[in-house]
């Protein structure tokens, strides 16, 4: 059953931004109704909240007043003139009016003069029953237009459709500005601009150039701030306005907005930032906006397949033989091989219950412990350096806590490009005129935030997180910046004492780490001064941080450097790891890591383990089972036979792509449940269709702990969701799995997790969404972490001995590779390479700085082979100074660029977190694909091949 | 547990010995090493790693032979 959501109590737009709710009450008399609000509030939002609705156009409550429409002019006794309601501040004793003879001849006035020079194609209008010009014009009754509509105008304007998925039809705009203030103000990009004066004045995009060609990250700021169908979805020109809608949660990264999923039936129109999101507040980015065609590309697997070997076609079955398949052969190789010869990969990308129910699988059907998740590659050094030294795995904010910080480090992150959402709100705070202090080998978009108060680049080699950060401790120790008050509350004092001497020891210093991390003494100093003196101290971090050699110890080097400064515990400040995926934080706290049950209790607490036995009436294993890379090892060396994947792709996502290769062709059955045909699952024996976020009911948990609905809008493709599908594993190998819906494993999950004992479905629904910890002491959840206490009694400082990774350049390999992201594809690329996202990158490329690009004599777009300790690939050049010399950086989005066949399997000393942020290269001009690309194309080929003819018509462009 | 195997374990305890116990003294390292591969590490692994004790020219440290053995006291396998 879809479930639908009222939005109406968030829908209603009150004109202009809420006050702060803590500001001094004021009462004023509208329209002779007596209303108090908080001192600021304007007018018109007074008004709006009595439910007095006064016309308006160039306002709307995203928004600050702008004043330059005029229809909204009250009266106000005692004063003269018609003062717009959207710019005039409430005052105590203010009495107003909104409705009488003048006012509705001034409104009528105005209106006529922007209906003199509109086109009247309202019927024929892709915004007809959707735009606020119709509606005011109906609110202030027009009825002629008495200049006519023969004069100057601009109806003849030039469209601009060069935009994938928006429309720019200048001649209905009324240039109320709105989509250039939702640019500066929400997005923070400044690529809009009002051009000329007057009469003559119109939207720009850039300088005067097509949106495509301009500035413009297509986040539909604009879209969604415009009154009229000037700026319009393509999709809604298309198909025509839906017909209703369902409030979600985006299936892309771990900001984990909230959108309406606007509908025509079970056809998708167009997703709208959801303004009550309590993560997004109604912005989007181009990923969640508008890339969600994959979910019905003709690339969807919709049938289950099955197959004996890897060279074999696949076959078409039902889902009852596809099941029965698939678990008579895990209980062949549990009966020749033993009970540890399989395992389960869980994913972040679906629901917590769906994950929840996973590894459930593997604990109580398979019996061992042999689960993990992606987090793996990306945030596993946050669990276990957050739990070592604040007691939680877990950001310690939520995101709109970065309002109230005033000097803001970011290391090893990238929000612009893979949280932009978040991004777009930490740029507004610097607009505001927070510090901002980057600590990254190349200098990030964050750092061209325009109108940028105060910025600070640490451009640090790759591989020395660890000794800037004890050298940012060493400042705040040796200047006698810490909090003595907070480490005295709050700290275990013996921990820190021990740290204490270890950071000040000289060879910490800035200066005596200068040499490491090639970033200046003086660069370092100044950067420790700001963060420990200016007040609230904010680090957000991401795989820049983790995916090293040391990530659990610089996560660990982070916690102390808050804790050292008393940064925690508090708005405005905290430990924040921006998490990748999705779902990664809710896969995390759902048990898949093998040594952790969920809620991060472990295998080995006989307490905690009794509880899980008890509700699930098996045995379970006290000891941790394997993780994915020691999954990979025991394939290869013949100890590990059988894999469950549940929408992952680790042949596309994981270091070293040789081996992981090797790992999966070992394998004497591998059941890949995903979407697509994903690159993981052209070496399985049993292809499960998936379901897409759209399909299924569940919960996804962001990056700040927040718990939020997924909702169906319809139904799933291939007849079932993800989770109803593990159930039907779970049976057909004995285990049978009772659930009629999601909510009810959520009811499970509640009761075995301390941490989500108060979560369910009827709270989430009346709350829209929940912060983990919420039980007993936390009724309404948690926004903030460690306000009184830690959950391990006082704050623990580790110490952080620097230890150089092994990966180093030498004359062989003389350059350093590091791997990111970019804003308009996403993770694997899986979904975001099936949408219009491609325009903006459709292959990767190798960023090299021109000073090393010359020295091989290398220009813009040649081919390049890059070649590691691990393998070979061959990808096109792009030359660029946000580079330092000697590093090289690339993304993975796209299979064939093979951008992992170069990293290495050299990992994380705690978690075995990949370090695929340092691999020592070399780089060359070549002319043809690597021996590996070849290889891989003919395999696609082969593969493709294998697929059932009616699929392979299907998905044919 | 082939040769490559047994090394990559070796690797790894080897890196969680210089991450894990500068500024303890050699008592607290081995426990607190012992500790780490107790909670962290798959059965197989531990059984592997306990193995090498027995295996000349491993390559494991003394600190990390200690830590193994005491891991090999534990009897929990």
């Amino acid at each position: 059953m879809i479930q639908h959501f009222d939005p109406s109590q968030h829908a209603k737009d009150l004109g202009t931004p809420a006050p702060d709710a803590d500001a001094t009450p004021v009462s004023v008399e509208i329209d002779g109704v007596e209303i108090t609000v908080p001192e600021g509030t304007s007018v018109l939002r007074a008004a709006a909240l009595a439910d007095i609705n006064i016309p308006k156009l160039c306002a709307t409550d995203s928004l600050e007043a702008f004043g330059s429409c005029r229809l909204c002019a009250v009266q106000v006794e005692g004063k003269r003139g018609t003062p717009a309601a959207c710019t005039t501040p409430v005052a105590e004793g203010m009495r107003v009016t909104t409705q009488n003879d003048r006012l509705a001849r001034l409104r009528r006035n105005v209106m006529e003069l922007y209906i003199s020079d509109h086109p009247l194609d309202c019927l024929t209008c892709p915004a007809n029953g959707d735009c606020e010009l119709q509606d005011m014009a109906g609110t202030v009754g027009l009825r002629e237009v008495r200049y006519g509509f023969e004069g100057e105008n601009h109806l003849a304007a030039e469209q601009d459709h060069s935009n994938p998925y928006f429309s720019f039809d200048p001649s209905k705009c009324i240039v109320c500005s709105r989509c250039v203030r939702a640019c500066e103000e929400v997005q923070g990009t400044f690529a809009l601009t009002i051009d000329g004066r007057g009469f003559d004045s119109k939207v720009a995009a850039g300088q005067d150039e097509a949106f495509m060609d301009s500035e413009c990250v297509s986040c539909g700021a604009c879209v969604q701030a415009c009154p009229t169908s000037t700026l319009m979805e393509k999709s809604v020109i298309d198909a025509g306005q839906p017909e209703h809608s369902v409030i979600t949660t985006c299936a892309y990264c771990g900001v984990g907005c909230s959108f309406e999923a606007q509908m025509k039936g079970d056809q998708l129109v167009r997703m709208v930032p959801y303004k009550g999101g309590d993560a997004n507040h109604g912005h989007s980015c181009v990923k969640g906006r508008f890339a969600f065609g994959y979910a019905t590309h003709p690339d969807r697997i919709t049938t289950p397949m099955i197959r004996e070997a890897i060279d074999q076609p696949w076959r078409e079955v039902g889902w009852e033989e596809a099941i029965a398949f698939a678990a008579e052969r895990l209980q062949a190789i549990q009966a020749e091989h033993g009970r540890e010869s399989i395992g389960g990969i869980t994913s972040s990308r679906c629901t917590n219950e769906e994950t929840y129910l996973v590894q459930k699988l593997i604990r109580a059907a398979f019996g061992n412990n042999n689960t993990d998740t992606c987090a793996r590659v990306c945030h596993s050094p946050t669990g276990y350096g957050l739990k070592t030294t604040l007691g939680e795995s877990a950001g310690t904010q939520t995101f709109d806590s970065v309002m109230q910080a005033d000097a803001i480090i970011v290391i090893g992150a990238n929000p612009t490009d893979a949280h932009p959402v978040f991004g777009s709100l930490m740029r507004r705070r610097l607009r505001q005129g927070a510090s901002l202090i980057v600590a990254d080998p190349r200098r990030i978009d964050l750092l061209k935030t325009p109108h940028l108060a105060d910025a600070q680049h640490l451009p640090l080699r790759p591989g020395t997180n660890v000794a800037l950060v004890n050298a940012l401790a060493h400042v705040v120790v040796t200047e006698g910046l810490e909090d003595h008050d907070f480490i005295a509350a709050r700290c275990d004092t013996q921990a820190y004492r021990a740290w204490r001497d270890f950071i000040a020891e000289e060879r910490h210093s800035p200066e005596a780490s200068e040499a490491i991390t090639g970033v200046t003494a003086e660069a370092v100093r100044r950067a420790a001064r700001t963060y420990a003196t200016v007040g609230n101290g904010a680090i957000y971090y991401g795989l820049g941080v983790t995916e090293h050699s040391q990530g659990s110890t610089m996560v660990m080097g982070i916690a102390n450097l808050a804790l050292a400064t008393g940064n925690i515990g508090r708005e405005g400040v905290g430990v924040n790891p921006l998490r990748g995926q999705n779902n990664v934080q809710g896969s995390c706290d759902m048990g898949s890591f093998p040594h952790e049950l969920p809620g991060y209790q472990h295998v080995a607490d006989a307490e905690a383990r009794a509880r899980f036995e008890a509700a699930w009436g098996v045995a379970l294993d006290d000891e941790p089972g394997l993780r994915i890379p020691n999954m990979f090892d025991a394939a290869i060396e013949g100890s590990f036979k059988a894999l469950y994947v549940q929408g992952e792709d680790i042949a596309q996502s994981d270091p070293n792509t040789q081996h992981v290769e090797a790992a999966l062709k070992s394998l004497q059955c591998l059941i890949v449940q995903d979407i697509f045909l994903n690159e993981t699952a052209k070496y399985a024996h049993v292809l499960l269709p998936g379901s897409s976020f759209l399909e299924k009911d569940g919960t996804f948990t962001n990056a700040e702990r927040r718990i939020n609905r997924v909702r169906k809008v319809m139904a799933p493709l291939a007849g079932k969701a993800d989770w109803e599908v593990t159930v039907d594993l779970a049976r057909a190998l004995g285990y049978p799995m009772e659930y009629g819906h999601p909510s009810e494993i959520m009811d499970e999950i509640a009761r075995l997790t301390p941490s989500f004992a108060g979560v369910s479905y009827a709270k989430l629904e009346a709350h829209g969404s929940l912060q983990w910890p919420c039980n007993a002491e936390h009724p309404d959840g948690t926004p903030t972490l460690h306000e009184n206490d830690f959950p391990i009694g006082r704050g623990r400082f580790a110490i952080t001995e620097y230890v150089a990774t092994e990966e180093r350049a030498n004359r062989r390999f003389p350059l350093l590779m590091t791997t990111g992201r970019i804003l308009s594809q996403y993770n694997v690329g899986a979904q975001t390479r099936r949408t219009n996202n491609q325009v903006w990158h459709d292959e990767d490329l190798l960023e090299i700085h021109p000073s090393d690009a010359e020295l091989r004599g290398i220009q813009d777009s040649d081919w390049l082979g890059i070649s590691s300790r691990a393998g070979q690939t061959v990808l096109r050049a792009r030359l660029s100074e946000r580079m330092q010399p000697g590093v090289v950086y690339t993304t993975f989005h796209h299979p064939g660029s093979g951008a992992n066949v170069i990293t290495t399997d050299n990992s994380d000393w705690a978690t075995n977190c990949p370090e695929y942020k340092v691999t020592a290269v070399q780089v060359e001009k070549v002319s043809q694909p690597s021996a590996w690309q070849r290889r891989f194309e003919e395999f696609d080929r082969v593969q493709r091949g294998h697929l059932p003819e009616v699929v392979q018509r299907e998905a044919t462009p | 547990m082939s040769h490559e195997q047994d090394a990559q374990l070796v690797r790894m305890v080897n890196q969680i010995i210089a991450n894990l116990t500068p500024g303890r003294d050699q008592d607290a390292a081995a426990a607190e090493v012992c500790a780490h591969l107790e909670k962290f590490w798959a059965r197989p692994m531990k059984q592997s790693i306990i193995a090498c004790l027995e295996k000349d020219d491993t390559g494991l440290s003394t600190l990390a032979k200690r830590s193994v053995r005491l891991l090999k006291t534990k009897d929990r396998l």
